[in-house]
């Protein structure tokens, strides 16, 4: 499958409150116990931001024409946080995509690695900005077999 | 403090299906392998559902708090490699690798067993650490 390169897709921007009630779930489902001083649980910074952007991961996939389960693969993240984040603050986002690569794994199986970033605002200015790599796995064209090695 | 201290490990002795259901939910992610054990029967990997990324992360962070306080993270740069997947059993762990200022850079790493499946840096703010 060749997708038209998504390279230069921006988002449509916009703002972000996280909520108690998310918090709290997020925060359980890591196995902590609820942060002090209305904090937000740092991995709050893969939602909020894509929420906050005006996308989702469904319409990332779309986009990116991700296949069905086990197409979709996570390489990386880089995060930064110039404080920390909190409940009850409204972020602002904007961001999109930046870089779109053809590539084959070690295996020989072609794969597009796609990254986008979102920059988050708070009234005192950059409050967070994220980059996140994921990969696109791809059928190998018709008559090509898998590598051994 | 000092530069190859080792900080304190975080475990999860089961990783639990239905937190990945939760997270799915709050996270908005439609990607069936963390919450529908049909979809992972699909790829060959008998119904056993995998946790997100930033689970995955999250018990790296969670490490970092307990060494450093809940405001200390400033940064992660992490990659990911094999996928966790559930009653999987991980621990956290990471080393001080840098100290400058009132920063350290840490060596951060997610172990399930003896694979090191989530690894890279995390710089923390360690001003009230002095």
């Amino acid at each position: 499958m060749t997708v038209v390169s998504p390279l230069g897709y921006r988002f449509p921007g916009g703002t972000y409150t996280i909520a108690h009630w998310e918090n709290w779930l997020l925060t359980d489902c890591t196995t902590a116990e609820p942060l002090p001083d209305d904090l937000a649980h740092p991995v709050a910074l893969f939602h909020v931001p894509i929420l906050g952007a005006g996308t989702s991961i469904t319409t990332l996939f779309e986009v990116c024409g991700a296949e069905g389960p086990g197409s979709v693969g996570l390489d990386g993240y880089d995060w930064e946080y110039m404080r920390p984040l909190r409940i009850g603050v409204e972020y602002r986002m904007e961001g999109g995509i930046v870089r779109w690569e053809q590539l084959v794994d070690e295996r020989g199986n072609p794969y597009d690695s796609m990254s986008f970033s979102i920059e988050m605002f708070d009234a005192e200015g950059l409050a967070a900005r994220i980059t996140n790599t994921w990969r696109f796995r791809r059928r190998k064209p018709e008559g090509v077999t898998e590598a051994t090695s | 403090m000092k530069i190859g201290d080792q900080l304190p490990e975080f475990a999860v002795a089961s990783v639990d299906p239905a937190r990945m259901k939760t997270m799915a939910a709050v996270l908005r992610d439609p990607y069936r392998v963390h919450w529908d054990r049909e979809a992972t029967r699909e790829m060959g990997l008998e119904g056993r559902v995998i946790n997100q990324g930033p689970l995955n992360l999250s018990y790296i962070v969670n490490m970092l708090h307990s060494f450093s306080g809940p405001t200390s993270v400033r940064r992660l740069t992490v990659t990911f490699g094999q996928p966790v997947f559930d009653t999987d059993s991980v621990v956290a762990g990471g080393e001080i690798s840098a100290i400058e200022g009132d920063r350290a850079t840490c060596a951060v790493w997610l172990k399930c067993g003896d694979e090191i499946v989530v690894s890279g840096t995390a710089v923390i703010d360690i001003a009230h650490l002095h």
